[in-house]
């Protein structure tokens, strides 16, 4: 047993550091440390960056692109991103379809979508839920008609992340209204946003925030070339799609910086005239929390290194969605309580490009509420907890 | 970066499991328990014959230098089979201390099983901080005297000598015969069948262990490395009760359907096992972590470990008597022994709230 980073590892990582101290903007990474919202010109300026560097697509096969980086390098990088306030690459082409492509799809799909997807050029939004197809997203209806060498799509998605900026989505539809199972009828489709026919309308959430919209679908015509893989076989490669996520999946890096920047706050805010980081009870808040991500990094540890060998993680990786989601979640509520009062004032926009107004309070103030209601979501997107316990459960008690 | 036994440790695991199976059954335990007997001579020697008393003793002392993740491996299988023998107070505790203060010869016994030691530092009314000291010494013709009251000294029961934190121009450790006149021990079983005394001492004599006034920082390591151990132990106690849990889902049928198909229990079941999950990670940080010179490295490891498993093997026992309903409140049945277990364990060498108050300050 040993917990530490072998010199390879350690190498790796001094490699990322001096890479992101270098090549950082300071615009985007004072955006990502403020909790600001990023515009679409800084995620594709960071992505281009990363692309330049070979690093924008790092777990994908090393001839399509990929790094070649081991699970446990990729969570090196992923968490000194976070900890230097760089951006997240947006998953939905890098991770969810760019991984399809390269196994389902046929060459002239990758050769047309692979090149866009590593340089950031075309950006992608993700089609799978719609009103009545959320938990149970076989049930979907938007449904594309075969019309000669085409497919006529009509229906609705829903929850589309960052949509208004994108160029491409890709959708499950529904091919096949009469298989005998939901799952079987269904069928994987790229479809341009600015295809006729295809609208999009935000929606806005607790935190006042527009990252997701409603797609309509009315009578929107794609070449059939646009199904990926076999008309019908969409919901195998929903599936494999969604086990693509496994890695990274407990957020680690992410909850590393809020807890760093929770300690922070705790050491500013005042109670009784002293910092409130050194109020018994709240210093306990902290500690629970910490050691509870604490323990985390070393179970995430020990899936990374099982998967290295090869092996299947089993239930571990649902295990570490639902803990790391109450552990991000449980750190933005103490952020919240942490700045008192001037949580209240509602300022969602503070610090976006363009916002002006007076800054009522500090900006991690001003943030705390809005990023509490915002990451309530985190419990409920990617198969919500509840699904995730279901899924562990029928895996170990056998039904 | 490996969090796997070695194959060594894995050998030792399986002689010790298959030395439990045959002489340390549920029975034998529930038997002992009503004998109210903390120690059984014949299994205390075929464990020393096995060479986990040795196994983490220095080389010089017939031991096989072993490391605290070995530490780990033993007291999570003395922890899955509920065996009350005083392991952790001899030779995690006492062997550590008596090395510490450079009294090295005594440990060949220990390696043996020869000579039974425990060490109490814990007062009445001072709750989990082992250097809150109202004992004292007094320097006599032959020595010192020692005046106070130790409370629960794990192993004490069956010692043939203690180990006494004492005032002493600062926090100073010495050694006594347990049948040392002017000691009396008020000798009982704890919760689950492990033994313990209360020690009163009213003018023993006693010898000074190591330098006077120096012991603070060997006393926060002995308890380091024992609340580690009782870490791992639970840890063995915890899957036992998993296991049973799951089982009992799996099987117990109400409403024509095993009960494991009602989505509620179902749910509450997969929280224990991220818990699960959990308390593996932080008690093996603690095994690796115990060692560590470095002292406040080493303490925020073992209180992290300390204070989470201490909050979830509560929950847990909770939860898995809760989900076995009337039959999880019988004695006859192991669950409870286990959660007993893991009682003792959580409140031993500083509780949850102690060390999550630890954690934050060192």
């Amino acid at each position: 047993m040993d917990f530490s980073l072998t010199a390879e590892q350690s190498a790796f990582r001094d490699t990322v550091r001096a890479f992101l101290a270098e090549s950082l903007p300071d615009d985007i990474r004072d955006t990502v440390r403020g909790k600001s919202h990023l515009g679409k010109e800084q995620y594709k300026r960071w992505h281009g960056i990363l692309a330049k560097q070979g690093w924008s697509t790092p777990l994908w096969p090393t001839k399509h692109g990929g790094t070649g980086w081991s699970p446990i390098e990729y969570s090196i990088f992923d968490e000194e991103c976070h900890a230097h306030g760089a951006p997240r690459v947006l998953p939905f082409s890098v991770s969810m379809l760019g991984p399809v492509l390269i196994a389902f799809g046929n060459e002239e799909q990758k050769e047309r979508f692979l090149p866009g997807i590593q340089d950031g050029s075309d950006w992608w939004c993700q089609g799978f839920s719609e009103p009545g197809a959320g938990s149970d997203l076989a049930s979907l209806k938007c449904a594309a008609v075969r019309d000669g060498d085409e497919y006529v799509i009509n229906g609705q998605k829903t929850w589309t992340t960052l949509g208004q900026h994108a160029d491409w989505i890709f959708c499950l539809v529904r091919t096949d209204p009469k298989a005998t199972k939901p799952q079987t009828g269904i069928s994987f489709i790229v479809v341009p946003m600015d295809a006729p026919g295809v609208e999009i309308r935000p929606i806005i959430t607790l935190d006042g925030s527009h990252e997701v919209n409603e797609v309509w679908f009315t009578d929107v015509r794609v070449p059939a070339e646009y199904l990926v893989g076999e008309e019908n076989k969409g919901w195998n490669y929903a599936k494999f799609l969604l086990q693509n996520e496994r890695i990274g999946i407990a957020g680690i890096g992410v909850s590393k910086n809020e807890l760093a920047g929770l300690k922070r706050l705790a050491g500013a805010e005042k109670k009784n005239g002293k910092p409130l980081i050194e109020d018994t009870a709240f210093k306990a808040k902290i500690a629970e929390i910490e050691i509870e991500l604490r323990a985390m990094d070393i179970t995430n540890k020990r899936m990374l290194v099982e998967t290295e060998r090869g092996m299947d993680p089993g239930p571990v990786s649902s295990m570490l969605k639902i803990r790391g989601s109450e552990v991000a979640q449980r750190i933005y509520e103490l952020k919240m309580e942490a700045s008192g009062l001037y949580s209240l004032p509602f300022q969602p926009h503070a610090g976006d490009a363009g916002w002006n107004d007076e800054l009522i309070g500090s900006l991690t103030n001003a943030k705390s509420a809005p990023l509490y209601l915002n990451t309530r979501k985190i419990s409920i997107f990617g198969g919500s907890n509840e699904i995730q316990r279901s899924i562990i459960s029928k895996m170990v008690l056998g039904f | 970066m490996n969090f796997d036994y070695s194959e060594e440790q894995k050998m030792l695991v399986q002689s010790l499991e298959r030395t439990l199976t045959k002489s340390y059954t549920f029975e034998d335990y529930r038997e002992q328990l009503e004998a109210r007997a903390t120690h059984a001579p014949e299994l205390w020697e075929s464990l020393a014959e096995l060479g986990i008393m040795a196994m983490p003793l220095p080389e010089s002392a017939g031991g096989f230098d072993g490391t605290h993740v070995d530490v780990m491996a033993v007291c999570t299988e003395l922890g899955r089979r509920l065996v009350p023998e005083p392991y952790v107070s001899n030779v995690v505790m006492a062997a550590y201390i008596l090395e510490a203060t450079g009294n090295s010869d005594k440990l060949e016994t220990i390696a043996t099983g020869e000579t039974k030691y425990a060490a109490g530092f814990y007062e009445p009314g001072e709750r989990h901080n082992p250097l809150a000291l109202n004992t004292k010494a007094t320097t006599t013709v032959g020595g010192h005297t020692l005046t106070g009251h130790k409370a629960v000294v794990l192993g004490a029961d069956t010692a043939d000598y203690l180990i006494v934190s004492a005032e002493f121009e600062g926090p100073s450790l010495f050694l006594l015969p347990a049948n040392a006149d002017k000691v009396t021990l008020r000798k009982y079983p704890l919760l689950d069948g492990r033994g313990a005394a209360d020690l009163i001492l009213d003018g023993a004599q006693a010898t000074l262990l190591g330098k006077a006034g120096d012991a603070g920082p060997i006393i926060e390591a002995a308890v380091d490395r024992a609340a580690a151990a009782l870490c791992a132990d639970t840890i063995g106690a915890v899957e036992e009760v998993k296991d049973l849990t799951q089982e009992y889902l799996r099987t117990r049928t109400q409403f024509g359907r095993p009960i494991g198909k009602f989505q509620v229990l179902a749910h509450r079941m997969v929280d224990l096992l991220v818990e699960y999950e959990q308390m593996k990670s932080i008690a093996m940080e603690a095994a690796v972590e115990a060692r560590n010179e470095a002292a406040s490295s080493r303490m925020r490891a073992v209180s992290a470990a300390k204070a989470k498993i201490g909050a979830a093997s509560r929950f847990f026992g909770q939860e898995a008597i809760q989900m076995h309903g009337g039959i999880g409140m019988t004695d006859e049945y192991a669950l409870g022994a286990y959660v007993k277990r893991m009682l003792v364990n959580e409140t031993l060498f500083g509780d949850t709230e102690y060390h999550l108050n630890r954690f934050t300050d060192c």
